[in-house]
């Protein structure tokens, strides 16, 4: 199998422009109708959640599954009508309730007046989240530092290992890949009410590390090229890197995306989109690092050659 | 090769290590996994109190600490993070509104005066309170968290009684008042507390000490209504009382004594409130299913690739698995020698780095292969697999870490389990990828029956093609 990562570039660059647009205006979209690009879970935008079970140890219980209307009655009468709500778990014996912030008095209110018209729960299976609106704003303001910090790190790192242009490139498709994976999530929010939390952001910067690692990969075998055959045309030299690092691109990845796979699958509800961020940002890592990175290195290259080319004549 | 038999010997006598120390220290479970509750509060500034300096969040943390001990909660956990937090963490705590309910709020501090003719009852209350509260404290030890309950209704009622023995002043002498506290030796072994009012809190101070020098009854220091200490007052007060706004509290108290009753008081003087920022409250079956799930996960994830390394890499696979399975057992005993507390995170960044490990052997491998493939001898191939690969690894494991620390210094409690886990898995992962295997493929070169290209490459070209495929 040998692939032409130059020739065919147009056709990567169309798709990989596509999912980004499609990404930017589901943000747009999004940040008309949710106020933010992506839809903000509580850690960041504070909040109560609250999932109850019940507890079908006791006869009779769990005889129906519970009604939507029935939750949503009982939420509106404590004057939580702008709650969502949704039924969940095995047989629809689980409700999970998202407000505004509720202290400890409102909240057991709420849960009785539920436990009342749907039965009892079981404390052993419920899960309560609150943060508040202050703590929400800091949780955020910190994580989008850590990105900024290490998006420095590693444009500074890349700077000292290779030349800036590498470097500069690299950063390039790293953005692409984030770029794409928060489009996806952006999408997914407006369709499936997907929320973003501290998870998503530990999963963008885990990406950061990754994406950058494949495109290293085939840089460091371009430098070993250029090294032995520097009078090769770029394009051949950024092809041949291509190919001879391709099996190691998708080995690598591939070893990663099994794990990540199983967590998907078998890692429960806080898992599973963090997973899936995951899986996403990494497919996007070795896609990028060989048809976008590379093919770009190339162009440039070519593009200062000529330059130099002409200022020589 | 004597080099790569003691290498041998080492990674022998570390995986025992490793598996004792797993065997015999349990890693310590997060809240998310065990059940309980955890709640974040914030300190907050208030226009007099424009920063919240370490003594003043140690002071705090002495007030919720006093809440919470009220609460009879067994293995409660409090501490500071940061510069104005303070978290607790509740195991086996389903339902948190209690102690939301006691949390919120500043403290209340109040020196009051004891009314007359109550000495005898407040003498016996005095000598119930100090047997309680060193039952307690066993029944702490012995984590039984039912009688610790019982224990502290008993405690409870204990406080309230006391109550009924003082009485106010008017206006009341509360912590508002109060400048400072501090422990300071005296000529002897004993310490003091040392207290110092602001101008209305002298006067005050000077009036319930005027009222009650050399009657033999005391001033009851209450925080959030309980009793915390009840001097008396030396009769040669009489006349004017303490004047001047400094007193002490002699009793003859050790240095810890007197600094614990220092920071309560100081806790009690501040008048910053305190807000409960973050709740996270798992049950305990939700917990135990987040385990039962990690393990499926962990135990599926690690399966798929010790089987594609065979699969595809053959007997350097092989190789490339048992130090995996030497990564898994080195990492997570690395965890339980720190006392990483695992939570679900750390356990997500646990089994990705299972993946991320053996990457570091796929980028050797193949460069192994293409060496074999351009015509070097099996020896020489695996060596510049290892020597060639060796940039890329680094690269690849320093960008990572480098998002890593961003993570760990930026990162609040449940983030940071993530990176650490991750982190200290590519440390070990540097050794078992490289040294490891590196040791164990060449002591397998070392049995003439596994040295044969084959096992590492399949469909290697003839002879024939080798010019070819050096070009």
């Amino acid at each position: 199998m040998k692939i032409s990562v130059i020739k065919q570039r147009s056709l990567w660059w169309t798709l990989s422009g596509v999912l980004i647009l499609s990404g930017i205006i589901s943000m747009i979209i999004s940040w008309q109708t949710l106020g933010a690009p992506l839809r903000p879970s509580l850690d960041f935008v504070g909040g109560t959640r609250l999932q109850l079970e019940r507890d079908c140890t006791q006869a009779q219980n769990c005889a129906q599954p519970i009604q939507l209307a029935t939750v949503r009655q009982v939420v509106d009468a404590q004057g939580l009508g702008t709650s969502s709500i949704q039924i969940v778990g095995q047989n629809q014996q689980a409700v999970s309730i998202r407000s505004k912030a509720l202290n400890g008095e409102l909240r057991t209110k709420l849960q009785a007046a539920l436990s009342e018209k749907l039965g009892a729960f079981d404390p052993r299976k419920t899960q309560i989240d609150t943060v508040g609106p202050t703590l929400g704003r800091e949780l955020f303001s910190k994580g989008l530092w850590a990105l900024i910090v290490s998006f420095i790190g590693i444009v500074i790192y890349l700077s000292v290992r290779f030349q800036s242009d590498y470097a500069v490139i690299a950063i390039i498709a790293l953005f692409h890949d984030l770029l794409i994976t928060t489009g996806i999530f952006s999408i997914l929010g407006l369709v499936q009410g997907v929320e973003v939390d501290s998870l998503f952001v530990v999963a963008i910067l885990t990406i950061t590390g990754f994406s950058v690692t494949d495109t290293v990969v085939i840089y460091d075998r371009i430098r070993e090229i250029l090294n032995l055959h520097p009078n090769d045309p770029i394009n051949k030299v950024v092809d041949d890197a291509v190919n001879q690092t391709l099996t190691r691109s998708l080995n690598t990845t591939f070893t990663v995306l099994l794990t990540l796979f199983s967590l998907f699958i078998f890692g429960g509800e806080t898992l599973r989109y963090f997973a899936l961020a995951l899986i996403i940002g990494f497919t996007m890592g070795a896609y990028s690092s060989i048809f976008i990175a590379s093919p770009m290195l190339a162009l440039w290259r070519q593009h200062k050659g000529e330059s130099k080319q002409v200022e020589t004549t | 090769m004597q080099r790569q038999r003691s290498l041998f010997v080492l990674i022998l006598v570390l995986v025992i290590a490793a598996i004792t120390a797993i065997a015999t220290i349990s890693i310590p479970l997060g809240l998310d996994l065990r059940g309980g509750s955890q709640l974040t509060i914030q300190v907050k500034t208030t226009p007099e109190v424009k920063q919240i300096s370490e003594r003043d969040l140690e002071a705090v943390k002495r007030v919720v600490e006093g809440r919470i001990n009220g609460l009879g909660v067994s293995e409660a956990v409090i501490q500071t993070v940061g510069a104005d937090k303070i978290l607790v963490q509740l195991p086996g705590v389903n339902d948190p509104e209690q102690a939301e309910r006691v949390l919120g709020g500043t403290a209340q501090l109040e020196f009051r005066q004891q009314k007359p003719n109550t000495e005898p009852q407040l003498f016996a209350l005095r000598t119930i309170q100090i047997q309680l509260k060193a039952k307690q404290e066993e029944l702490r030890k012995a984590k039984d968290a039912a009688a610790i309950a019982k224990n502290q209704a008993e405690i409870h009622k204990n406080n309230q009684e006391f109550e009924g023995l003082f009485e106010s002043i008017k206006p009341p002498l509360t912590g508002k008042y109060l400048k400072d506290a501090y422990g300071e030796p005296t000529q002897g072994n004993d310490w003091n507390v040392a207290l110092s009012f602001d101008e209305k809190g002298g006067e005050l101070f000077a009036q319930i000490t005027k009222n009650l020098a050399g009657t033999g009854r005391s001033i009851g220091v209450f925080l959030d209504n309980e009793l915390i200490s009840s001097p008396t007052v030396e009769a040669k007060f009489a006349e004017t009382g303490i004047t001047g706004g400094q007193a002490i509290i002699t009793g003859r108290f050790t240095p810890q004594e007197a600094k614990d009753l220092s920071v309560q008081l100081r806790g009690g003087a501040l008048p910053v409130p305190v807000e409960i920022g973050e709740i996270r409250t798992v049950g305990a079956t939700l917990g135990k299913d987040s385990i039962q799930r990690s393990i499926y996960a962990g135990i599926g994830g690690l399966t798929l690739v010790l089987i594609f390394m065979v699969v595809y890499y053959r007997l350097p696979g092989i190789i490339a698995d048992i130090a995996l399975i030497i990564y898994a057992l080195l990492t997570y005993a690395t965890f339980a020698l720190l006392g990483v507390t695992l939570t679900l995170p750390g356990i997500a960044g646990f089994i990705l780095s299972i993946g991320m490990a053996v990457d570091a052997n796929v980028l050797i491998f193949e460069r192994t292969r293409e060496e074999l493939r351009s015509g070097k001898t099996l020896y020489r191939s695996v060596e510049a697999g290892f020597y060639r690969a060796w940039s890329s690894i680094l690269d690849s494991h320093v960008t990572t870490l480098i998002s890593c620390a961003a993570l760990f210094w930026l990162g609040t409690g449940l983030v940071k389990g993530f990176a650490l886990t991750l982190a200290l898995g590519l440390g070990v992962n540097l050794f078992t990828a490289i040294t490891c295997s590196r040791t164990l493929l060449l002591l397998t070169l070392g049995f003439p029956a596994l040295r044969k290209p084959e096992l590492f490459c399949p469909n290697l070209p003839t002879i024939n093609s080798k010019a070819e495929a050096a070009r």
